[in-house]
């Protein structure tokens, strides 16, 4: 084999692009020339890789500016089609945060939506009030504005482009509604997010061309990466992206406001990032498959931190339309849009292979050390466990008498009823009893209650409350996995407990 | 085609109500989904559009309940191919095609009666809509 020059740079490409010659190839597309050809004549033949990926992020918002109104304003609060953006800075700077919500259509409208219409030449309105200050005297302002009356309208996402993440499913016997979607009782569906094979930063592990500086699809336009993101945690494979662009520049259907049922409002974001192929060693990452590609089936029914790890599935499994997790099949659906990221990697192409788009070499590459830390907590938070106390039992085959007299001498408004292994069978109340007196009932079956609302001993104590408060239920029996009764968590014990501490 | 929903009671379970309209009246029924037991029901049926009038008649004169659920529509401007819905569905009426783009199916679709996927869209492209075809005369003779 003759020893070639095994390396080209950045420059070198960036040549090739401006003379039309450049070989650009979507990630897609590369992955088939190194299954046909082999590395060595991928690398040969390719410049650059384009990568895609559109989901959900909801780390994401824009800086902008107003210019001064006439009197100035020094803006105290403000909201953009009845959203809430915040001030960071000066007089007339604000932030819209992609997951802030309209006051009049929560869950419905937030900020990914108000830099949706700006940036589709819409007419936003916006008002916002102030102190008043002897340099900034007015108070009160309301005004509709378009991009185009900005100075600056700048994309500006803390956390984007997460290299992988979890798949979500729901073990519990209710609907639950998340981030990551309308999860079904019983594991019935599960939904997954990311590009997989087509993700920026699974083409690119060990970040070797990817840094600040690196110039990028955003939006619809053209950004830049400034660093690592929020929560980058390379050590697992777990990267992210702190990004800029004028997204002046930027188109809608690339940027697209989202609502997520119960969760709240985010948006959508095209992010894309060329790779030049500078080694072999980078025609053989950008071949990497989906097959070779694992993530987590989470337990997103545990209101947790640290949630339960069920089976891991690679995003092959995940984008075939089902995953077996415990033997038992699951739909499995995805969030993010694979057309929309294959769209980002086609058209970053075609804006490499017609010049409008150079590579940039990055002036500091991302760390690939580190893992994101948990919270430091110095106040601890009550779980069930700790507030729980042992539930009074009794039998089915009891007479609704002895139950009642057993509600007097151990001044309790609620018996658990068990089997004779302590699992649970039912629950009565005091009032259950009242009732079956009023009504001339003898027998316990008559009065108990079948479907039991429950709670686990490691829930939060706030989500047990809640549950209470959702059932208009006073008490909950604390179960374990296999039902046993370990405990009865009454709304006296909330109440006691909040009583003496800070409301959390 | 347009779909019935039918709510049966407790009494009228063990009566052959539907074969009966289907003779007399010479039209296919088709059931598409039924939740039936000896305490009562809903059958989702679907009927020809001309055949429509006559068989709500027929139902409504038998002591059947009545009542046009309404469709589900998706906006493709909207829409933008997440896939959110697909594992939802309970019929498969919406598919991932090979190039990746979701494709609602409207005929295999179990409009209001199911709504599953509805508040499950991200960009909310998802709506429940009325059924344009003979929806007065089945509404307005009740």
């Amino acid at each position: 084999m003759s020893k070639q020059v095994k390396t080209r740079t950045v420059e070198e490409i960036n040549e090739k692009i401006r003379k039309g010659d450049a070989q650009v190839l979507t990630a897609e597309e590369m992955k088939k020339l190194v299954e046909s050809s082999g590395v060595e004549v991928a690398f040969k033949e390719v410049d650059v890789v384009t990568t895609g990926t559109f989901g959900a992020m909801c780390s994401s918002g824009a800086v902008i500016n107003l210019g001064h109104s006439d009197p100035p304003i020094k803006i105290d609060h403000a909201w953009m089609n009845d959203v809430e953006v915040c001030h960071p800075g000066a007089a007339v700077d604000l932030y819209i945060g992609a997951t802030n919500m309209s006051v009049k259509h929560p869950f419905e409208y937030g900020g990914g939506h108000v830099i949706q219409d700006l940036v589709a030449g819409k007419e936003v309105e916006l008002r916002a009030n102030a102190y008043g200050t002897d340099c900034y005297p007015r108070t009160q302002l309301k005004t509709n504005i378009t991009k185009d009356d900005l100075n600056q309208f700048q994309l500006l996402n803390f956390r984007n482009c997460y290299q992988r993440y979890n798949c979500a499913v729901n073990t519990s016997e209710e609907t639950i509604y998340t981030y990551m979607s309308k999860l079904l009782p019983r594991m019935r569906n599960a939904t997954f997010s990311g590009a997989g094979e087509l993700n920026p930063l699974m083409n690119d592990p060990d970040y070797e061309t990817i840094g600040m500086g690196t110039r990028i699809f955003l939006g619809g336009g053209q950004g830049y990466v400034i660093g690592e993101g929020t929560q980058h945690s390379p050590k697992n494979l777990n990267g992210t992206l702190m990004v800029k662009g004028d997204a002046k520049k930027m188109t809608p259907e690339f940027l697209q406001g989202a609502a997520f049922t119960k969760y709240g409002t985010s948006m959508y974001v095209g992010l894309g990032i060329p790779i030049p192929i500078l080694n072999e060693g980078l025609a053989e990452k950008t071949a990497i498959r989906d097959s070779e590609i694992f993530t987590d089936v989470v337990d997103y029914s545990v209101p947790r931190r640290d949630r339960p790890k069920l089976s891991k599935v690679s995003y092959k499994e995940l984008k075939s339309g089902s995953i077996v997790v415990n033997d038992k099949k699951i739909r499995v659906s995805s969030l993010s849009s694979i057309k929309m990221a294959r769209k980002v990697s086609q058209t970053l192409k075609s804006w490499i292979e017609d010049g409008s788009f150079l590579l940039t070499q990055p002036v500091e590459r991302l760390p690939t050390e580190g893992v994101f830390k948990p919270m430091r907590q110095t106040e601890e938070i009550p779980f069930v466990v700790s507030v729980m106390h042992s539930a009074i039992t009794c039998t089915e085959d009891e007479k609704i008498n002895a139950i009642a007299e057993r509600m007097i001498t151990k001044s309790v408004n609620h018996i658990v009823v068990i089997d004779t292994a302590g699992k649970l069978r039912g629950i009565v109340t005091s009032w259950d009893v009242t009732r079956a007196m009023a009504e001339g009932k003898k027998a316990l079956a008559d009065i108990e209650t079948h479907n039991v609302v429950t709670a686990k001993p490691d829930e939060p104590l706030e989500v047990a409350s809640k549950r209470m408060a959702q059932h208009n239920i006073s008490a909950l029996p604390v179960i374990d996995v296999e039902k046993k009764v370990l405990g009865i968590l009454t709304s006296e014990d909330v109440s006691k407990l909040l009583g003496r501490e800070k409301p959390w | 085609m347009v779909r019935l929903l039918l709510r049966f009671t407790e009494e009228q379970v063990p009566q052959p109500i539907t074969s009966e309209i289907i003779l007399e009246y010479k039209v296919p029924i088709a059931i598409l989904v039924a939740h039936v037991n000896s305490k009562g029901g809903e059958i989702l049926a679907e009927v020809p559009d001309e055949a429509q009038e006559k068989v709500v008649q027929a139902f409504r004169k038998r002591g059947v309940s009545v009542t046009i659920p309404k469709l589900i529509e998706v906006d493709s401007e909207k829409c933008f191919s997440c896939g959110s819905c697909v594992a939802l569905c309970p019929v498969e009426a919406i598919k991932v095609e090979r190039d990746s783009t979701v494709k609602f199916d409207k005929e295999k679709c179990l409009g209001s009666t199911c709504s599953i996927c509805v508040d499950a869209c991200p960009a909310r492209a998802i709506k429940s809509v009325k059924q344009t075809n003979g929806d007065q005369s089945a509404h307005g003779k009740k």
